[in-house]
């Protein structure tokens, strides 16, 4: 035959691969730093099509890397920076071991460092794209700020992801740019849109820990390198921006204002910057101070292939996009001490509110709670004693459902003590033919901006009775569509009953005018054919048929279900509030 | 193999210099430091071997290459060039066999070389190969390469001089490396490859490898208000808790869906008549309808008109009837499974579609592990929700739960309480003061 005999394993997908520790010899680098050094410069691992083939016949679990990132890899100035650390590490550990002190504190004078700045203006060449991978760097610093200084990772990297987080929520005050919050219990999912992009990000907690076994906090911690410096170039240029000074400042003026009337400071003011920018209660410097135009109308031209219609749709989104960035603008809140102070106080100053807190609770209270301009006041107490006239007292439930709602929702549902109504998540995207809790339907009617029953502000009872009305109809609705097959064969079964009835009784009447209910015969032409129809199909056909419709039926079934169970749990509610009464009355 | 083609008398090299009649000019055969520096340093005695150490049988054939350029250098100097030149040329002073030997043994040498070339043969051949296919005007995959590049200089367009904005002075960086000044605007490739620009990012790594959102929200469930219980009374369905229909979506009509269904039907009857389908067949004998109860709705009988004509007419209008009903669900059946097939097909393509381009999940369980199997649930650590968002979209490999220090204590411990059960039955100390106990006694 001839010619050079073929190898296995060495060309096709076989050649485009490498395994991890080869990947990691060829670098000269440990698995910790391989790792780190990965996740750094965003080359995540692949999974081969055939991994026998690549694996060279072989079934054992490893991770592939492609061969063309890992020669990416070898380019990295960092690689470089890796192993002076390890040389330096073998160095000092030697130093250390010959109680050499000098020597010690010479190496550690020279110790190597690294920047990763080219590395994020090399993964992210636009603006926009960093924004676009923003959600992972906010999620991990607000997860790391909250973290206990117990040395599972550096107290530093802590500091800085609280720095960077309570720089971000600043930001994201100044430029009113949040959308949307959602208490889980898991922690709380916030979305705002900068620039454009929606950004969703999740925060835990304060003080909520149970530190995971199964996590990796190494690799964690390398993520949360990379996404700091990310995030510290973010910020930078989002306060550049809306035009705020950066790092951040306290304006002059809320400055004054938060100044301790006793002259006592419990900390000097460098100290405690940090400390004030997180209490989230005054606005930032401008570089360049506001010039308090008057708002002027930009002509608007239209672009091309958009219809009126589609302008004003536009037009109006911008309305209620600015209605909803003021809707607590010229209100006053007060936050109770056992409420959670920094979600509410950052929601609410998002959407133009004026906040303030007990002063021992935290520094930057602007007033206190006996101002008589508060409006509302966010308690998350069954009761309290001392009541002021001229202020609502709300469970902090209020401030988010309004949020969501994009209006101040009525506010009798929140008074405390009440049971509250559930937290909608205003994440969820509608979807037709699913099931609907009534809540939603009712929030859905205020924002179209109907009076979803007049009862909503008249007694309760009255409103419920409402409710189970409306439930009822609902149920009649159900039993029709489950049983409208039935229903027509039973017309059907009258109708015949009715000619058989005629023909039996042989009196001659005077003929009666037949009203033909049009609709009605049609309908029934309609259910004839589908009959029909359906009889006529093949076997396969109808087998096909029936699936579909089968999905369809179950669909319903599993709304309806739902629908049930809700109903027997308001009843069940409704049970036990006629028994309190009961027992209140005896 | 190569010594079975040599003729029976011949010797090996290293034979041959050893050989008293070989050439007198030998190195070895020269007395003094010469034939001293045969024995060769072989490093210190007292250590292991090192690669330093030079020996097997291409260190025997480079010693000897050694020797032989030594020899000629002797020669050169002794005899004023080279004796095999002499031979030819001037003054044969050596019998034919000598002769013999001192060709026969450079041209075996040569021989030794081009054998001792790992893989010698075969490259030869493929540089004839490829200097047949040279002359064709193929080249290989490599020389391609680097001859497009060259093209792809040459055109103007893409050349990054021509996009280099024209430069306005002349200023000066005192700090910068003088010898970089000419690399300034040179080709990136030659830059990225002398290290003199970092190595551009390829595009195919701007593409994360899943689509997955980094922020995965959960549903509604996963709130604390209604309380906890509540949400597993609730969701205790599936976590199909969140779907939002329209206003009064959720209750409409199973026929209500299956009429707008026929009403799409019938749009696409009115809409298009397929030549094709011509395989509707004639009238079904009314016999097959009689039994059935299909009829009622649609004969008026009244007492008055009991007469045959009336019957059979009524009994012809409803035949017709039936028909033109089996004729239109016939046509309507057969839309409906073109209809259908349709659908199905772009239904299969598009999971086609994603399953081509959706990334594989890594590691073992590729496809099985649902949402909630991995820690998506209502509660639960953030921390670890980050963790796993991670490993789901493939940015760091799924591995099994990080091994902790645990095992190594429980060990420890054993060892402990076997050291303190034996200094109980000793002298009923306590464990802790058991090690000291045992190591005094």
């Amino acid at each position: 035959m001839g010619g050079l005999e073929k190898k296995k394993y060495e060309r096709g997908a076989a050649t485009n691969y490498i395994t991890r520790n080869r990947a990691r010899k060829k670098l000269q680098l440990s698995l910790p730093d391989f790792r780190r050094l990965c996740i750094l410069k965003g080359i995540y691992p692949h999974e081969p099509k055939h991994k026998k083939k690549v694996n060279k016949g072989s079934t054992a679990p490893r991770t592939f890397y492609l061969l063309k990132d890992i020669k990416f890899l070898l380019h990295e100035p960092i690689v470089n920076k890796f192993r002076e650390y390890k040389v330096f590490v073998r160095k000092l550990r030697k130093a250390y071991g010959k109680s050499e002190w000098g020597t010690v504190e010479r190496l550690k004078d020279n110790k190597p460092t690294y920047k990763l700045d080219h590395i994020v203006k090399e993964r992210y060449p636009t603006f926009i794209d960093a924004l676009r991978d923003l959600d992972d760097a906010l999620s991990m610093c607000f997860l790391f700020s909250t973290f206990p200084r117990t040395g599972k990772c550096h107290v530093q990297t802590i500091q800085l992801c609280r720095r960077l987080a309570v720089e971000f929520q600043n930001y994201v005050i100044a430029s009113r740019s949040l959308r949307k919050v959602f208490l889980s219990i898991k922690g709380i999912y916030y979305q705002a849109e900068v620039l454009g992009q929606p950004i969703t990000w999740i925060t835990p907690y304060a003080f909520a820990h149970d530190h995971p076994t199964d996590v990796d906090y190494r690799v964690m911690a390398t993520f949360t390198e990379f996404y700091t410096t990310l995030l510290g170039f973010v910020n930078f240029r989002l306060y550049q921006s809306l035009n705020l000074v950066y790092p951040p400042k306290i304006d002059s003026q809320a400055e004054d204002e938060l100044k301790p009337a006793e002259g006592k400071e419990y900390a000097m003011d460098s100290e405690s910057y940090l400390e004030k920018l997180s209490g989230l209660s005054a606005s930032l410097a401008r570089a360049v101070a506001p010039t308090h135009e008057d708002e002027v109308e930009m002509d608007e031209f239209p672009v091309e292939g958009e219809t009126a219609e589609l302008m004003d749709a536009k037009k109006k989104e911008q309305e209620a996009l600015e209605k909803h960035k003021k809707l607590f603008e010229g209100l006053r809140f007060f936050l109770n001490r056992e409420v959670p102070r920094e979600p509410l106080a950052f929601v609410i100053r998002c959407f133009g509110g004026q906040v303030s807190w007990d002063k021992s609770l935290c520094i930057g209270a602007t007033y206190e709670a006996t101002d008589p301009s508060i409006t509302h006041h966010i308690i998350d107490r069954p009761h309290l004693d001392k009541q002021v006239v001229g202020r609502y007292y709300l469970q902090p439930q209020w401030v988010f459902d309004s949020v969501n709602a994009k209006l101040c929702l009525p506010v009798a549902d929140y008074f405390p003590g009440v049971l509250l109504p559930p937290h909608l998540s205003p994440f969820v995207t509608e979807k037709e033919g699913d099931y609907v809790p009534p809540e939603k339907l009712k929030l859905l009617a205020l924002q179209r901006g109907e009076n979803p029953g007049a009862g909503y502000e008249e007694s309760e009872e009255e409103e419920e009775e409402e409710e189970e009305e409306e439930e009822e109809g609902d149920n009649d609705k159900e039993e029709e569509e489950d049983e409208s097959e039935k229903e027509e064969e039973m017309k059907l079964q009258k109708m015949e009953e009715q000619k058989t009835q005629s023909t039996q009784s042989n009196k001659v009447t005077a003929g009666k005018v037949r009203v033909e209910d049009k609709q009605r015969l049609e309908q029934e032409q309609q259910s004839e054919e589908k009959r029909l129809a359906i009889m006529m199909m093949k076997k396969r056909e109808k087998y096909l048929y029936k699936k579909i419709m089968f999905g369809k039926k179950r669909k319903i079934r599993e709304a309806n279900k739902l629908a049930e169970k809700r109903k027997a749990h308001d009843a069940a509610l409704k049970e036990q509030k006629k028994k309190k009464k009961k027992a209140r009355q005896a | 193999a190569t010594s079975a083609s040599f003729p029976p008398f011949t010797r090996l090299p290293h034979e041959m210099a050893a050989a008293e009649s070989f050439l007198a000019f030998n190195p070895a055969a020269r007395p003094g430091p010469a034939a001293a520096s045969r024995r060769r340093y072989r490093g210190p005695r007292n250590r292991k071997k090192g690669w330093k150490r030079w020996s097997g049988p291409e260190a025997q054939l480079g010693r000897e290459i050694g020797d032989f350029l030594e020899d000629v250098g002797l020669q050169e100097r002794a005899a004023g060039g080279l004796i095999s030149e002499q031979i030819f040329g001037i003054t044969p002073n050596y019998s034919p066999s000598k002769i013999f030997r001192i060709i026969f043994g450079f041209f075996f040498f040569c021989s030794i070389c081009a054998h001792q070339t790992p893989n010698g043969r075969k490259e030869k051949r493929r540089r004839q190969f490829w200097e047949k296919k040279a002359e064709k005007g193929i080249f290989p995959r490599e020389e391609r390469k680097l001859r497009a590049r060259l093209n792809r200089e040459g055109d103007p367009k893409k050349s990054p001089k021509s996009q280099k904005p024209p430069e306005l002075g002349r200023f000066c960086d005192p700090l910068s490396d003088p010898l970089d000044a000419p690399l300034a605007g040179q080709d990136p490739w030659f830059l990225q490859q002398t290290k003199k620009m970092p190595v551009q990012r390829p595009p195919r790594l701007q593409v994360k490898p899943s689509p997955l959102p980094p922020v995965e929200v959960i549903g509604q469930g996963g709130s604390y208000n209604p309380p906890f219980q509540d949400h597993q009374v609730w969701g205790g369905f599936g976590g199909s808790w969140g779907g939002i229909g329209g206003p009064g979506g959720v209750l409409r009509g199973f026929w209500g869906v299956l009429g707008e269904f026929w009403g799409v039907l019938k749009g696409f009857e009115g809409g298009q008549v397929q030549a094709g389908h011509s395989a509707a067949p004639g009238p079904v004998p009314a016999a097959l309808w009689a039994g059935s109860g299909v009829t009622r709705g649609h004969s008026v009988v009244t007492p008055g008109h009991s007469q045959d004509n009336d019957k059979a007419r009524s009994r012809l209008v409803t035949l017709q009837h039936q028909a033109l009903f089996q004729l239109r669900s016939l046509r309507r059946s057969l839309r409906f499974r073109d209809l259908e097939l349709r659908r199905r097909r772009l239904l299969r393509e598009r999971r086609r579609k994603i399953l081509e381009t959706a990334p594989k999940r890594l590691g073992r369980q590729r496809w099985g592990l649902g949402f909630w199997d991995l820690g998506f649930g209502p509660e639960g650590s953030v921390l670890r929700d980050r963790f796993k968002s991670l490993q789901r979209r493939n940015l760091i490999e799924p591995r099994a739960r990080a091994r902790s220090g645990t095992g190594k204590k429980s060990k420890f411990g054993g060892k402990k309480q076997k050291f303190g059960a034996k200094s109980e039955n000793l002298g009923g100390k306590s464990p802790n003061s058991g090690g000291k106990k045992f190591k005094f006694g």
